[in-house]
């Protein structure tokens, strides 16, 4: 193997490998941190450390690289160069270099990132960098900004080759129609990432130029305004969430889809109504972030009703992946284990995020351990688990060979009891006004053995979560020899042999008309 | 049935003339005063403690309200996403592919229309609920008392009416609707209250408001901070202590004696 | 290097040869060495440090961009032309963030300009404004040429003419930017200080970014290659700069 062919790669396959290593390292780093964190919480008090700036680093090491260093970049960076091509019969992307800068920024951004634990004064600003704080700071703003910047703009740039791929690129008689729903989610978030990254960026630029640059942007002394960041902040990063929530939507539709061997229920209320319905509301739904941050009160009510009427399209959604089940033949390999633990923990997620969304209710529950119950169902369970769930159903396709089937089971359900029991504790006391970002809670004494329950869930969620990646690591080394389509799927990116080589088919393929990723009963 | 259509109508509409109202600049705005605000003439301009609108309880009420709605919905979706899971599990000798039906165009239409209204009314029911209960929220009633609050790294500073201070202590008499004046002089602070249900952001160049109704003389509620505002966040906390009307006039007056004799 | 064009997809032989490039890897790294010469510099106090970071970072994104421009022109870029259009609304929800803050502290501020702002002037953005639409118009000519008929001699003429077109408004901007600033009138003088540098100061880097899109065509250019696929996008994106420049003269300047 030739190891510059790796590392400076233009190849769309290597280049995903590349980012799933990246993720997966920022993965694991970032859980420490949580472990850190969960450690620390487990007395009142100072337990490991007696500086509580230790904890603010670690909280913002872990929020920051958990979104920006993990769940995007294996979302839109490893799945999307991974499979788009393969999946619309491409032999690469449209710009092979782009894609190569793109993972190169990317590893700059988890590098800036990881930088934070060797610098004098590292960031403690949290991942939403709020002025006048961020401004003020001992710590280094600057690496917040620049981690941010250098990441968004890596996504911004595969954003545009991918769209372009999408459109310009599809195999002969691959219609818009018959493209993957995984194809249409992840074009979906990269429209989202072109239009609310540069106002992220922007907004964390200014917050250094502010604190370095001696601008007045965010300086209510000299004629700024403070809130306007945080407008700004949140106008890119509750779209953010569904630059999350959308590909790992299509990664489940591709794994039920498969292992029901059925067709995808109402392919075009999903598409038209479920994907575009979020794309067209993301936009306008991001003060409900704002509720008790003193913004003018009428500005709540339309973004109330926008907010909520996100369980629409999000609802449809979910019809297409449960229907989908319906008159299927379903077996119940890891990825579809997977699979189906998020269609119930998600309704956990998605539905505590109603109560949210009502800006009397938000009053008491904003800021508290609620918030960070409800965000972790979504992101951290149901989007890590279709992460997992995505990186074994393509595993016999990246690798060419089969990861362990009884250790993957035993992982999904030891994670599955971990993730329960941390994150439901969490939204429990959150309710009973538990704040988030607390160090320590000595006020709020009767807290902890809860938190202690959670310190013991989150040990067995890392457990859960460390035999799923020695899995990997085991089953890419010595599994066994897999085959080309070992779960019999219709797509595209099986027809090829696993693993794909350079140029993806030795002759591009074409599609007939009748053919679509789902049409099990034409076989 | 017609009950329940009644029921929605009725929030509904208020929800609209609510939106009526905030559109047609009702002063609500935070940093202006709160008692201009036309809902707060309609609705709150009783005297006496028994008849303030006390938006803390309508807050459990509400939440019970939505919990139940959340609730039936995630029962309802995973019941069915549960037996769909075993009924169609593949069994020795059975099919081996699916064989869901293609829906026709009518079919397919219904599958997005309908769930779409369902989800729709649903959203417009919770909506309209909490946004008069919100209105509670920000509706201060026209007898109370109001106290300026500057926060700051990491300290509540509370300033009364006659000038007497508190820090990290707001003493207050039970009955009497409390509105706080917030502000910041260094970052963001948020006055969290767990036991009435409220929270708002303090920030410098910019004033907001919250108000309370402390009912019970004797009790102590915590405030805490829950905007990340600096590396003692977690320690920025205080006391509510609630007394009689009478035992509150004493201290006040004590207060604003002990400050006249220091200045 | 890596030939990506060249035909060796003899795909599924097990010891393919697999594309690859440095040049991206390159200018990565150019644009990590700078993040940290800003750190150095305005974080941690280091100014010699933080030359050293910042001249490792010069010459490997330079580097990078020439080697990747002289690795890739004229293989390919069929479709740059839609990407281009894609980047485009990234670039311009940039602005949009800025004109919306702009907007925003305006018309809540009490009085509008802040103390402390001198008058500006009216003429001068006015020939500015005249420069660079002339400039667009240059480019469209040099892309037309390079399109229909390729005659290389008269694409150069349109496309030097557009270059130094671009380079004096660049210089207009850095006069103006001079004079005020000798007046006292700087980013940290008023909130519209602030907004007034960093719009212009925005933009201007959009001229730089498209100029230096130009050198990059240029030495090909000179070579002998004049492909469509690269001066289409090219031409677009200097199109984009113009238009906003219209929106920084009218808000900035004139009202
Ligand atoms: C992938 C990530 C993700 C996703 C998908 C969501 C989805 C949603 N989120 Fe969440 N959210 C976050 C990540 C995410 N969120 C994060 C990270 C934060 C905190 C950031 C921080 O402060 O650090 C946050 C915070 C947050 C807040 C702010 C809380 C606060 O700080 O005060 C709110 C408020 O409205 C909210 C609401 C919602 C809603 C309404 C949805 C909806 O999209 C959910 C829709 C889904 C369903 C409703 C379930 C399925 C639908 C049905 C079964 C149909 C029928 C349902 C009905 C009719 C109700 N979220
Ligand atoms: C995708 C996003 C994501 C993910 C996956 C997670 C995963 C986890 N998160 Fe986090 N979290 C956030 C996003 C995420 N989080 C965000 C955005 C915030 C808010 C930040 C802010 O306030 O600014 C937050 C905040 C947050 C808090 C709140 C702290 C506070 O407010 O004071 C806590 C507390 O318990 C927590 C815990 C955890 C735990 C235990 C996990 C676990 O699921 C992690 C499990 C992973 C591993 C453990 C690593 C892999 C395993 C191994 C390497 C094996 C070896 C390890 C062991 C055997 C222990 N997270
Ligand atoms: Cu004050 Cu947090
Ligand atoms: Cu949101």
């Amino acid at each position: 193997m030739n190891l510059k062919e790796w590392i400076f790669t233009t190849d769309h396959k290597r280049v995903g490998v590349l980012y799933l290593i990246g993720s997966m390292a920022a993965f694991i780093v970032a859980g420490i941190m949580a472990m850190l964190m969960r450690v620390e919480l487990s007395t009142l008090g100072p337990t490991i450390t007696s500086n509580p700036s230790s904890y603010n680093v670690w909280l913002y090491a872990h929020g920051a690289v958990m979104i920006l260093g993990f769940q995007i970049p294996a979302l839109t960076g490893f799945f999307a160069n991974y499979c788009i091509p393969l999946m619309i019969g491409a032999k690469d992307v449209a710009f092979p270099r782009v894609n190569a800068l793109s993972v190169w920024l990317f590893y700059v951004g988890i590098i800036l990132a990881l930088l934070t634990f060797f610098i004098p004064d590292p960031p403690d600003v949290m991942w939403t960098g709020y002025p006048p704080y961020s401004t003020i700071t001992a710590g280094n703003t600057a690496l917040y900004s620049f981690t941010v910047l250098i990441l968004g703009f890596a996504s911004i740039i595969g954003g545009v080759n991918f769209l372009t791929t999408i459109a310009y690129m599809r195999a002969p008689g691959l219609t818009w129609n018959k493209l993957n729903i995984f194809v249409w989610c992840t074009l979906g978030a990269f429209v989202l990432q072109l239009i609310f990254v540069p106002v992220l960026g922007t907004a964390v630029t200014l917050i250094s130029m502010d604190k370095y640059l001696g601008t007045t942007f965010f300086d209510p002394a000299r004629g700024g305004d403070v809130l306007t960041y945080q407008n700004l902040f949140w106008f890119y990063s509750h779209p953010a969430v569904y630059v999350i929530f959308l590909p790992f939507f299509g990664v489940l539709f591709e794994i039920v889809a498969t292992f029901a061997k059925n067709r995808v229920f109402n392919y075009n209320a999903v598409v038209y109504g479920g994907i575009g319905g979020i794309i067209l509301l993301s936009g306008v739904v991001w003060v409900h972030h704002l509720y008790v941050s003193g913004m003018i009160d009428w500005i709540r009510i339309g973004q109330m009703v926008t907010t909520l009427m996100i369980s629409v399209p999000v609802g449809l959604m979910l019809i297409g992946l449960v229907g989908t089940l319906y008159k299927g033949s379903i077996t119940f390999e890891t990825p579809m284990l997977y699979a189906l633990g998020v269609l119930f923990l998600f309704l956990i997620g998605g539905l505590t995020g109603i109560p949210l969304a009502l800006p009397s209710l938000t009053l008491h529950l904003s800021e508290t351990y609620y918030v960070v119950g409800h965000f972790h169902y979504v992101m951290a369970v149901a989007g890590t688990f279709s992460i997992f769930a995505g990186v074994y159903y393509w595993f016999p396709k990246i690798t060419g060979r089969m990861y362990n089937e009884f250790w993957g089971k035993l992982g999904f359900w030891v994670t599955f009891v971990g993730t329960n029991i941390v994150f439901w504790t969490m939204m429990d006391i959150g309710v009973k006004g538990m704040p988030r970002r607390y160090y320590d809670y000595s006020h709020f004494s009767q807290f902890e053995g809860a938190h202690q329950l959670m310190t013991i869930g989150a040990a067995i969620l890392g457990v859960g979560f460390a035999i799923a990646l020695v899995n990997w690591i085991v089953g890419a080394m010595k599994g066994a020899p897999a085959g080309d389509n070992p779960w019999q799927s219709m797509s595209l990116e099986w027809t090829t042999v696993s693993p794909p080589p350079h140029g993806n088919w030795p002759s591009p393929p074409s599609v007939s008309a009748e053919w679509t990723p789902y049409a099990y009963d034409r076989r | 049935m017609n009950r329940i259509l009644k029921h929605w109508a009725a929030t509904a509409l208020i929800a609209v003339s609510n939106v009526a109202m905030a559109a047609g600049g009702d002063g609500q705005s935070s940093g202006q005063t709160p008692a201009s605000g036309n809902i707060a003439k309609l609705q709150y301009l009783h005297k006496g403690e028994a008849r303030i609108a006390d938006p803390a309880p309508g807050w459990d009420y509400l939440w019970k309200e939505v919990l139940i709605d959340i609730t039936v919905i995630g029962i309802l979706f995973a019941l069915m996403t549960a037996f769909f899971i075993w009924r169609y599990r593949r069994v020795p000798g059975g099919p081996q592919v699916g064989s869901a039906p293609k829906l026709s165009p009518a079919a397919a239409i219904g599958w997005a229309v309908i769930p779409a209204f369902v989800f729709l009314a649903d959203d417009l029911f919770l909506a309209a609920n909490g946004w008069v209960l919100w209105n509670k929220f920000r509706d201060v009633p026209a007898d109370r008392l109001e106290i300026h609050l500057e926060s700051g790294m990491y300290s509540w500073d509370y300033t009364y009416p006659n000038g007497v201070q508190t820090q990290n202590e707001l003493v207050v008499p039970a009955g009497k609707a409390i509105l706080l004046r917030m502000t910041s002089r260094d970052t963001l602070h948020s006055h969290f209250i767990p036991d009435f249900r409220v929270k708002e952001d303090s920030m410098p160049g910019r004033t907001t408001f919250l108000w309370f109704l402390p009912r019970e003389a004797g009790k102590e509620h915590v405030v805490t901070c829950a905007e990340y505002c600096g590396v003692m966040h977690s320690y920025m906390a205080g006391r509510i202590i609630v007394k009689t009307p009478e035992e509150f006039k004493q201290w006040y007056e004590a207060g604003a004696a002990a400050a006249k004799r220091s200045s | 290097m890596s030939q990506q064009d060249a035909a060796h997809h003899h795909a599924g032989h097990a010891h393919a040869h697999w594309d690859y490039s440095i040049w991206p890897a390159i200018i990565s790294i150019g644009v990590l060495a700078w993040s940290l010469a800003f750190c150095f510099q305005f974080v941690y106090h280091m100014p010699f440090a933080a030359l050293i970071t910042f001249g490792l970072g010069l010459p490997m994104i330079l580097g990078g961009v020439a080697g990747w421009t002289n690795e890739a022109i004229g293989k390919g870029e069929g479709l740059s032309y839609g990407a281009m259009g894609w980047f485009i609304l990234a670039e311009a929800m940039i602005f949009a963030t800025f004109f919306v803050y702009y907007w925003y502290m305006r018309l809540s501020a009490p009085s509008w300009p802040p103390a402390g702002t001198p008058t500006l002037p009216i003429v001068y953005p006015l020939v500015m404004t005249v420069i660079l639409v002339t400039s667009s118009f240059t480019i469209h000519m040099a892309e037309e040429e390079a399109m229909h008929r390729g005659d290389r001699g008269t694409v150069l003429k349109w496309l030097l003419l557009t270059m130094l077109l671009g380079f004096t408004f660049l210089g207009m901007s850095i006069y103006e930017w001079g004079h005020l600033i000798a007046e006292g009138f700087t980013i940290s003088s008023n909130a519209f200080g602030t907004t007034f540098y960093s719009i212009t100061g925005l933009h201007a880097s959009h001229v730089i970014v498209g100029l230096a899109i130009f050198t990059a065509g240029l030495f090909p250019a000179l070579k002998g290659t004049i492909p469509a696929g690269f001066w289409r996008p090219a031409s677009l994106y200097w199109h984009f700069v113009d238009i906003i420049w219209f929106f920084v003269v009218s808000q900035v300047y004139f009202w």
